[in-house]
């Protein structure tokens, strides 16, 4: 199964693309900067694992430069991950458009376009695929000063139900991975206390766990959840 | 070209398992003669893309299988 995947230079993506790789998936992984356990990575499986760098700021050649140039069109799709998102956090009086713009960008609109061009190639190989969104818990459980952010992920998790309303007749599927805190770059800037404060609304009291995350997003975009589309599955530690 | 997307076309309808057409006329109504609905056409776009490189929906609507070939 060939499966296309969003920031895979660390975090999340990174740790996804491992999973899938040692499961036998052939992967295509996009980021704009090549770490040195990316580049491991790609060593350790030099045919299954291929990488481009592409800035998803730019959505006008997602297209051309993803889907023609470099996986083509002879090559089958059966998933996508949209896991590539930008996180900028400030409170509301203090909001500045451009970095707002270039959130909803990378956030929203290239994983829309993403998702245009994946379901056209499915199509054209008459593949049921499944599409994967990463959500955060922010969307359901409001934080101080993530309020923008979270704008994000609620038009992705809207996004992904109607995409799934839209193409289940054709058994394309859509679903959103709702993660809670994980202990990755993104979340680098937060200090104990407000870490302490998010675990303490957890029924788990504690970090999720970024293996936790990657399992169910392979189990979402494998045929293990056929009859699975449409929905949000929260991965949080039991946010309450 | 036309023997083609004569065959593109009924690709497309039998995916879908709808009833496959005989012969091509340019008047036929994508929609109306064919059947085809909003998921039908999408198909028939990607196919057609894949081969002529274009977009045959990209600036506006097309609705007969003679403006599908004029756009290619
Ligand atoms: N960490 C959390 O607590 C948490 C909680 C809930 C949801 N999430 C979501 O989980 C997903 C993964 O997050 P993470 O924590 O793994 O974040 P991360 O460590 O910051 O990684 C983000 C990835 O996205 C890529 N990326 C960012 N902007 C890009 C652009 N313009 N073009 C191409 N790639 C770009 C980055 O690669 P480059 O910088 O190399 O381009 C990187 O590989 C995100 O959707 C995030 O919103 C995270």
């Amino acid at each position: 199964m060939n499966i296309v995947i969003t920031g895979v230079s660390k975090g999340l993506g990174l740790y996804l693309c491992k999973i899938l790789l040692e499961k036998s998936y052939n992967v295509f992984g996009i980021s704009r900067s090549k770490t040195i356990e990316l580049e491991d990575l790609m060593s350790m499986y030099p045919d299954s694992f291929k990488w481009l760098n592409y800035n998803l700021n730019n959505t006008d050649n997602i297209r051309q430069d993803i889907f023609k140039n470099w996986i083509g069109f002879d090559i089958p799709i059966h998933g996508l991950v949209n896991n590539a998102a930008t996180a900028y956090d400030d409170i509301i009086t203090n909001l500045d458009i451009d970095s707002l713009e270039q959130m909803f960008t990378v956030n929203v609109f290239a994983s829309m376009i993403l998702t245009k061009f994946a379901i056209r190639h499915m199509l054209l190989h008459n593949i049921k695929g499944s599409i994967v969104h990463i959500s955060s818990i922010s969307v359901h459980t409001g934080y101080k000063g993530l309020s923008m952010y979270a704008a994000t992920k609620g038009a992705l998790e809207a996004f992904s139900k109607n995409v799934a309303r839209e193409w289940g007749e054709i058994g394309i599927r859509s679903n959103c991975l709702v993660a809670g805190f994980m202990e990755t770059e993104m979340s680098s800037t937060l200090t104990n206390e407000q870490k302490n404060r998010i675990y303490n609304r957890t029924a788990l009291k504690k970090s999720v766990e970024i293996n936790s995350v990657a399992e169910t997003i392979e189990f979402l975009i494998s045929q293990k959840s056929n009859s699975i589309t449409g929905q949000n599955i929260n991965v949080d530690s039991g946010t309450i | 070209m036309e023997a083609r997307v004569f065959e593109i076309i009924n690709t497309v309808l039998s995916n879908r398992s709808k009833p496959k057409i005989s012969s091509l006329k340019s008047e036929m109504d994508l929609r109306n003669d064919l059947g085809m609905d909003s998921l039908d056409l999408a198909e028939l776009t990607v196919r057609i893309e894949a081969e002529y490189d274009v977009d045959i929906f990209e600036d506006g609507i097309v609705r007969t299988v003679g403006e599908v070939l004029k756009k290619i």
